[in-house]
């Protein structure tokens, strides 16, 4: 069991998502950064779950912080792990490492402050965060109201329960990531795409300076969806008067359209691209320039408000390499050291 | 337009949209929810979920122990073993509205627009009351679910019947849950407390999501609505509107509910009898949809 003594800017439960939910508006939700999480769970002994979207495989639940400066205290031993962004966390005062399992002491509290690089840190406990599952999975979706603890982020005074332990602390404790496969979240960051269903939909100029651009992050940034400040975006002339009625006459607007997957990049009035978050709508009713690769929604998700993004467009034959190379990476025991 | 053969997008490593066109119409809406059938019968290996829409099926499939090329060959055997959809499973579903709500009026005030049942009025060139009339003088077709949780489109059966009004151009940063909105020709409800761009003009007292599941009608999840039911709106009055609200949050109100099917070959004669165009065109346009 875990007591929260702060909340911090934003922490959720979060594991690797809720399948099944699209056709029904319910978003997979689950971890921004998968890749962190997943490390973080490995790391203290719990399933990772499957990748993004497409398994029916959550993996254990642990917590997502935005920014940091989440506060718990133990109150019985636990092993744990920090992943993703490094809050320069301590234990009772005394620095802890990221990327590395430790026990944290029952009566001890562990303190993250706020993100030095990247947006998003994970904090993995052996065990994971047992709230219960709601539609296969233990993943927060706050709009709706419904997974992790009573659908809503962590607050003061919130106890945690956390599942039983398989395996000794000792055996657990002091494993760590392979340093060369620590990312790094430097800005700019380098987040691929494919060619989006409606890329024809903008002029030829536009679709260049759409890959061209050190896209800034916009503050109100959330995991619904990310808007990105730079050039304005302009669209092919000659849409049909039926798609006026129909649509709208705004030049980004087309008849609604399944979003899926998370990671669609839409253009509402060719301002401020979106790209479209782990707890974004299912629908959608914006031309799509690009889609971020699934791989890539960690990237996308540790990119820190005014900070630069740059979009390379890869086939789609490359992105499912990316994934298979991902998941071979997770698969493979000589990443913990 | 409905395209000779549908178009496969491409979405990143692991989904994919089958087009059938770029507008709305209902029956490109009944190939495509007979298309989700028959995946859903003969599913192939890899695929993760399907998302049907007004002109798109969306789907999710796991590149890793299938590809792109093998779920576009097994749809395409499907789509031309479809021949004419002649029925489709459809409930029809009664959904009692207090309509020029007060909620509705809340909304516009608070984000400084006019009543939007009143714009809603003067785009479309009638009354106030000839809305309402409107709206309630025939059934929705939902063609599919989704946006956020429990939210559907849907689209006036009768082409003489279909209206709307354009979205905001800003959205809301919130709605009140439980709202009835236009989207351009989308007729829709807002489930939960949610930002939106929809013009407002009614608000239900039953739940279009409800995670308490308490009624039957909340038997498969926490969704009312399905593609392919029809909706018929109810006015009713403000008391009303409170007595099925008070049933609504103790868990008693029944649901008007009815299962069945409907004639969809005969929806289509229907439409061309009273020469409802099958696909529309803009001749001057010069948009190619690839």
């Amino acid at each position: 069991m875990l007591e929260v003594i702060d909340g911090g800017l934003r922490t959720t439960v979060q594991d690797m998502g809720r399948r099944g939910g699209q056709a029904l508006g319910i978003p997979p939700s689950g971890a921004q950064d998968g890749f962190a999480l997943r490390i973080g769970n490995l790391l203290v002994g719990n399933p990772p779950g499957g990748p993004l979207l497409i398994r029916d495989d959550p993996g254990a639940a642990g917590l997502e912080m935005t920014l940091g400066r989440l506060k718990l205290k133990a109150l019985q031993d636990h092993v744990v792990a920090l992943t993703g962004a490094d809050t320069g966390a301590t234990v009772d005062g005394e620095a802890v490492p990221c990327w590395t399992s430790f026990v944290l002491r029952e009566g001890q509290t562990l303190a993250c402050g706020l993100a030095l690089s990247g947006a998003r840190a994970y904090l993995a406990v052996h065990g994971g965060i047992d709230v219960p599952l709601y539609r296969g999975s233990r993943a927060t979706h706050v709009s709706g109201g419904f997974g992790g603890l009573e659908g809503r982020p962590l607050a003061k005074d919130d106890r945690l329960p956390v599942g039983a332990a398989t395996a000794a602390a000792e055996d657990l404790a002091g494993r760590r990531l392979r340093p060369e496969l620590v990312p790094s979240y430097a800005p700019p960051m380098q987040v691929r795409t494919v060619a989006g269903p409606e890329e024809h939909h903008f002029t030829a100029g536009s679709v260049e300076a759409f890959y061209a651009t050190a896209w800034k992050l916009n503050p109100k940034a959330d995991r619904t969806g990310m808007r990105l400040i730079g050039p304005e975006l302009s669209f092919r002339p000659g849409r049909p008067h039926y798609l006026i009625e129909d649509a709208g006459k705004d030049p980004s607007n087309i008849v609604i359209d399944p979003g899926a997957p998370v990671g669609t990049v839409q253009v509402p009035s060719g301002v401020e691209p979106i790209v479209l978050c782990v707890d974004s709508p299912s629908i959608g009713g914006y031309a799509r320039i690009a889609v971020v690769i699934s791989t890539d929604m960690a990237r996308i998700g540790q990119v820190r408000p005014f900070e630069e993004t740059r979009f390379v467009r890869i086939t789609h034959e490359d992105a499912v390499a990316v994934l298979a190379a991902q998941e071979a990476l997770i698969a493979d025991p000589d990443i913990i050291i | 337009m409905i395209y000779d053969e549908p178009i496969f997008r491409t979405l990143g490593d692991t989904a994919i949209n089958v087009e059938f066109g770029d507008e709305s119409s209902i029956p490109l809406n009944f190939r495509i929810l007979s298309l989700d059938y028959a995946l859903r019968e003969h599913p192939p290996k890899g695929l993760v979920e399907t998302n049907s829409q007004v002109r798109t099926l969306g789907l999710v499939f796991d590149p890793l122990t299938t590809t792109r090329d093998r779920i576009v060959a097994h749809v395409k055997a499907l789509i031309a073993a479809q021949g004419t959809v002649e029925t489709l499973p459809s409930r029809r579903v009664i959904i009692p509205a207090l309509y020029d709500d007060p909620w509705s009026r809340d909304c516009a005030e608070a984000f400084g627009v006019r009543n939007n049942i009143e714009y809603i009025a003067e785009f479309n060139d009638m009354t106030v009351a000839q809305v309402i009339e409107t709206h309630t003088g025939c059934d929705y077709w939902v063609t599919g679910v989704g946006f956020v949780p429990g939210a559907f489109m849907s689209y006036a059966m009768d082409p003489g019947k279909r209206f709307g009004a354009p979205l905001y151009r800003t959205p809301r940063t919130w709605t009140h849950a439980r709202l009835l909105n236009f989207g351009g020709l989308t007729s829709t409800i807002y489930p939960i407390r949610i930002p939106g761009g929809g013009q407002l003009f009614g608000r239900t007292p039953i739940e279009i999501f409800d995670l308490r599941e308490l009624s039957p009608a909340f038997a498969d999840g926490p969704v009312l609505a399905r593609a392919g039911d029809r909706h018929r709106y109810e006015s009713i009055g403000r008391e009303e509107y409170d007595a099925i609200r008070a049933e609504v949050e103790a868990g008693t109100y029944e649901y008007r509910v009815e299962e069945g099917s409907f004639d969809c070959a005969g929806y289509v004669t229907w439409l061309a009898e009273i020469g409802e165009p099958a696909e529309r065109l803009d001749p001057e346009s010069t948009w190619e949809p690839v």
